[in-house]
């Protein structure tokens, strides 16, 4: 495969128009040819750089994966399924009212807002709610900002981009919570490809991964849910551990919508992603499985910790008393291997039916070890 | 006081071949003239308007071709002498009540001036306006230089008054735009009361009711009159012949092709040889004159612009007398001789005619337009079809490129007639799609707003501009509206009739005579229809947009009116609202992160790239002060600073 760093139109063909563009935001505020618009990144005007930093950042253009987990890890660490494991831990806000105001454990937006208070990042940047259920990247300096955002919409914020337009102003240390291939981009961006024309990403301090599956497309899944309830009564959604569907939490109650109707509706770039755990993060963090019943899953996360970066700061949790910890049950993280390892190879399948040759994985390098691991 | 009622007769000065129009419609004593503005015409109704006060007319910017004529119609039934000018799309758009009128017939002289656009420089296509003449049975003048423009002009509205019906006077862009001496005839004095009678019996021509029934009398009463008129046509002094009795080569002509003819033969040196019949009575043709002289040669060249109206009316009549003429060969368009599109000129004549007659003859030298060629590309600056600086249009399709594409559902824009047709082109960022007559861009969005429902899920857009909403933008409005049409409409709304010259339109608070007229509010008209209106400036670019996108998102029909002066206005000229300059320091340039967004895409010729510095630059003469660039800049390079 070849590594060539290439410019704009290469990336409209490739990515945009073949439907693999994840919204990450990755290219977006760096110059003015690309923006964000509800759930889609949107081409404005032509630009004919040949070396572009939209291509190099791009979590869905080719990259040297060995040469990225060299430098981010060590070596002891990396596992096959789900990249470098440094640790691994089941964990939850210690303050109720966090949990309450969180997806699941709220462990995320505690470690967020803690390393806001001790200083580690002066800007953390996160998804928001807008207006019907679109999610943008917002720049936040308060530990109290970031508790308010601590919910998932299922549509892709442009994290990416808010990161973007955050280090070229007076940011000095940033944080971010990211998806798989946010936290990919941010990854590509460390390696500096393009090193002339900086970005910022030295203010780039620590990276929070979150588990994701898929995101869905934000018109088709408006439609599908305005279909059953008023959007506005909408409190929130899940998926439920071990049930496949996804429930919508209304002030009416709960609504369940069965995984065949959603899965459709599932952004397209998403299923050829190869990455469900945010292999390129310090920290990752997912909903625990932990086999009790849901109302108490739900209030727990699962920890991957990657870094050293990752480790001193759930260390300080530790210390502060800001994270609680449970014994991870038997067998937890195999499985989350193993369901790791299920997505790639899903993945891969769907891109080699895509292209019909074994041997072009489109954005994945085919003689990357992980990957020949799966295929070979 | 303007040339054009120098009272002095015989005097000759330098007019423009609309301004002698102008003067024979004075000479001729004409009181009302009506038209709308459209290149190469509109001078004639212009002018007529500035002497208005002095010469006591009324003119009028009509809101359309076809109210123009309707306008100009009405004088001619109360008894007084009337004109109306359009260009040749106007005809087509006038040509519904043309039919009408001729079939019904005039009383005051009544002339229609067409002026077509051969080559169409200043149009989107290349029509013709003459074979009206032939399809309504009115008759057709042509002059063939400005002197004629002038006489002919008068002499149109006595024929007219002859005939008690229409006349034609067809000019073209050369005739209209070109310039030559004329000598001065006497000016009108005649005041005549208006009139209309109406109580005679039915087929009173001057008393009765103006209609087109009974039919058959009346059409063949007009047809009688078009007998009539050939006879009239076989002695006028319009039509003239020079050359031998028995000329090699017969070049029949008319209007502008007249001087290219007259030069070619000249250039050539065939004037024994080569006789020119040049016509000024193209429609109907006198038969006598064109037989007298078909029978002097075997060979004959028409020499026309547009279509071959002239070569085949010549051809019937030749066809038609065949036993008398004998046969002859025919050269023109037909048969390739001389091009079937575009402008003639001296040169493309001369080649015809050498071609006819094997003689060597080379118009330039054959390397001439290569080198010619490669000396505008090597030497002259490179100047493509752009809006002005500071023009509103490149704001406003700036927004409107953006919100579509923002949108994400492959939306389009229709478009029609102005400044803005160049949309279809970069500097417009090819936004337009489609582009057709005025008021089409929002009929044929109407018709896309109804596929919804065969699965397009494409919005629709359309734009026009605020003259042409008035001239025929409303009907296709309503019919979106009553039919439920899901359509966005974008008014660009900069004051005034801006390409043809800032005419005034229903909007203003101006008429064509500098009178006080109330004007109509396109936002007040569309809401009382029931479009959802919203009014924005296009400069302030992400507001528009913002607007823009959010009206593409609702159904039914929204109308966006982007409200900003053109920026040669009169009431904006040469005013800069801001200074603008680029900070070196902060300008990208070509590098990730701009690539000269502003000289490479959004192009405003005063905004200059600096292939040296490698820094954008404002060029101070050029810019128009609009500040929209310092907007679009990606790093604040381009500071703005109010103008005290």
């Amino acid at each position: 495969m070849e590594m060539t760093i290439m410019g704009q139109k290469e990336l409209q063909e490739r990515v945009h128009r073949a439907q693999l563009c994840t919204g990450c935001g990755a290219c977006v505020n760096l110059c003015p040819y690309q923006v964000f618009y509800q759930d889609q990144t949107i081409v404005l005007d032509a630009c004919d750089i040949k070396e572009g930093r939209c291509f190099a950042f791009c979590p869905r253009t080719p990259a040297d994966l060995e040469a990225m987990r060299r430098r981010f890890f060590a070596p002891g660490d990396l596992t096959p399924e789900i990249g470098a494991v440094k640790g691994y831990l089941i964990a939850r806000a210690a303050d109720a009212a966090i949990r309450t105001g969180a997806q699941h454990g709220g462990t995320v937006s505690a470690l967020m807002a803690l390393a806001l208070a001790e200083g580690l990042i002066d800007t953390a940047i996160v998804a928001e709610g807008a207006d019907r259920f679109l999610q943008q990247g917002v720049a936040v300096g308060d530990g109290a900002e970031v508790l308010k955002r601590g919910k998932s919409k299922f549509i892709t914020a442009a994290t990416v981009a808010a990161f973007n337009r955050a280090a070229k102003g007076p940011a000095g240390a940033i944080g971010v919570v990211a998806t798989p291939c946010q936290v990919f981009a941010l990854a590509k961006m460390r390696m500096k490809p393009l090193p002339e024309r900086d970005n910022n990403i030295d203010k780039l301090k620590l990276v929070i991964g979150l588990f994701c599956g898929w995101a869905l497309d934000w018109r088709k899944f408006t439609a599908l849910l305005a279909a059953r309830t008023a959007l506005e009564d909408i409190t929130g959604m899940d998926i439920p551990q071990g049930r496949r569907l996804v429930v919508i939490y209304t002030r009416n109650g709960a609504l369940e919508i069965p995984w065949d109707e959603v899965a459709p509706i599932a952004r397209e770039a998403c299923g050829v992603c190869v990455d469900t755990t945010a292999e390129f993060a310090d920290l990752s963090v997912g909903s625990a499985r932990i086999g009790e019943t849901w109302e108490t899953t739900r209030t727990w996360n699962q920890v991957i910790v990657r870094t050293e970066a990752g480790q001193a700061l759930i260390d300080l949790a530790r210390r502060k008393g800001v994270l609680e910890f449970r014994e991870p049950p038997a067998g937890v993280l195999d499985e989350l291997k193993a369901a790791a390892r299920d997505k790639k190879k899903a993945s891969l399948e769907k891109i080699i039916a895509r292209t019909g040759n074994p041997e072009d994985l489109i954005y994945v390098d085919r003689r990357d070890p992980v990957i020949r691991a799966i295929l070979d | 006081m303007s040339k054009l009622i120098d009272p002095r007769e015989g005097v000759r000065v330098l007019l423009m071949g609309n301004e002698a129009i102008v003067r024979g419609a004075l000479e001729a004593g004409v009181n009302v003239a009506a038209g709308y503005p459209g290149t190469p015409s509109s001078e004639i109704v212009q002018n007529l308007a500035d002497v208005a006060g002095e010469r006591n007319l009324y003119v009028e910017w009509s809101v359309n071709e076809k109210v123009a004529m309707e306008v100009a119609a009405a004088a001619s039934f109360a008894k007084l002498r009337s004109l109306c000018a359009m260009k040749q799309n106007g005809v087509n758009v006038a040509s519904d009540f043309l039919l009408h009128l001729t079939a019904a017939g005039t009383r005051g002289g009544m002339v229609l001036v067409a002026c077509d656009d051969p080559g169409a420089l200043s149009s989107v296509n290349e029509g013709e306006s003459r074979h009206f003449a032939r399809m309504v049975e009115v008759p057709l003048l042509e002059p063939g230089d400005f002197q004629e423009a002038k006489d002919m002009t008068k002499w149109a509205f006595e024929l007219s008054e002859e005939i008690r019906n229409l006349v034609v006077l067809r000019s073209v862009t050369r005739m209209s735009h070109a310039s030559g001496n004329v000598t001065l005839g006497r000016l009108s004095d005649a005041q005549p009361k208006a009139e209309f009678k109406y109580d005679g019996f039915i087929l009173d021509p001057l008393e009765g009711p103006v209609v087109s029934a009974p039919v058959p009398y009346k059409h063949t009463l007009q047809q009688e009159k078009l007998k009539r008129v050939r006879e009239i046509f076989e002695g006028s002094p319009f039509n003239t012949y020079a050359g031998p009795e028995k000329p090699d080569l017969l070049v029949v002509t008319s209007s502008a092709c007249t001087l290219y003819s007259r030069e070619a033969i000249h250039v050539l040196g065939v004037k024994d040889r080569v006789g020119l019949l040049k016509l000024g009575t193209t429609w109907p043709l006198p038969p006598e004159l064109l037989k007298r002289h078909l029978a002097s040669t075997d060979r004959v060249l028409i020499v026309e612009e547009v279509i071959p109206f002239l070569e085949e009316n010549v051809k019937i009549l030749a066809a038609e007398t065949a036993l008398e003429i004998g046969a002859k060969t025919f050269f023109g368009k037909n048969d390739g001789t001389l091009p079937s599109i575009g402008e003639l000129n001296p040169d493309l004549v001369a080649a015809a005619i050498a071609k006819i007659l094997g003689i060597d003859h080379v118009a330039m030298p054959p390397d001439y337009e290569k080198k010619a060629t490669l000396m505008s590309f090597a030497k002259a600056p490179n100047r493509e079809l752009t809006f002005c600086p500071g023009c509103p249009h490149r704001a406003s399709f700036w927004a409107i490129h953006h919100a579509l594409l923002m949108d994400n559902r492959l939306g389009f824009v229709c478009g029609d007639i102005g400044c803005y047709s160049m949309a279809a082109l970069p500097c417009g960022f090819s936004t337009l799609k489609t582009l057709h007559a005025m008021g089409s861009g929002a009929g044929v969005a109407s018709g896309f707003g109804q596929l919804h429902r065969f699965g397009m899920e494409q919005p629709a857009m359309t734009v026009c501009g605020d003259s042409t909403f008035f001239a025929s933008v409303m009907p296709a409005l309503v019919n979106a509206i009553h039919h439920r049409a899901d359509l966005t409409v974008v008014v660009l709304d900069n004051s005034g009739t801006a390409m043809t010259g800032f005419q005034p339109h229903p909007g203003l608070k101006v008429n064509a005579m500098g009178g006080d007229v109330p004007a109509l509010d396109i936002a007040r008209i569309c809401a009382a229809m029931g479009a959802k209106v919203e009014v924005r400036d296009p400069f302030q670019l992400e507001e528009a947009r913002g607007t823009l996108i959010g009206l593409l998102e609702e159904k039914g029909v929204k109308v966006l009116i982007m409200r900003q002066m053109c920026a040669l206005s009169p009431e904006k000229r040469a005013k800069k609202k801001y200074e603008v300059q680029v900070d070196e320091a902060l300008c990208l340039g070509e590098t990730c992160g701009c690539n000269r967004l502003c000289t490479r895409v959004f192009r405003c010729p005063g905004l200059v790239w600096d292939k040296e510095r490698k820094k954008a630059r404002v060029d101070e003469v050029l810019c128009a002060g609009c500040g929209v660039c310092a907007l679009i800049c990606p790093a604040e390079a381009i500071r703005k600073e109010e103008v005290a």
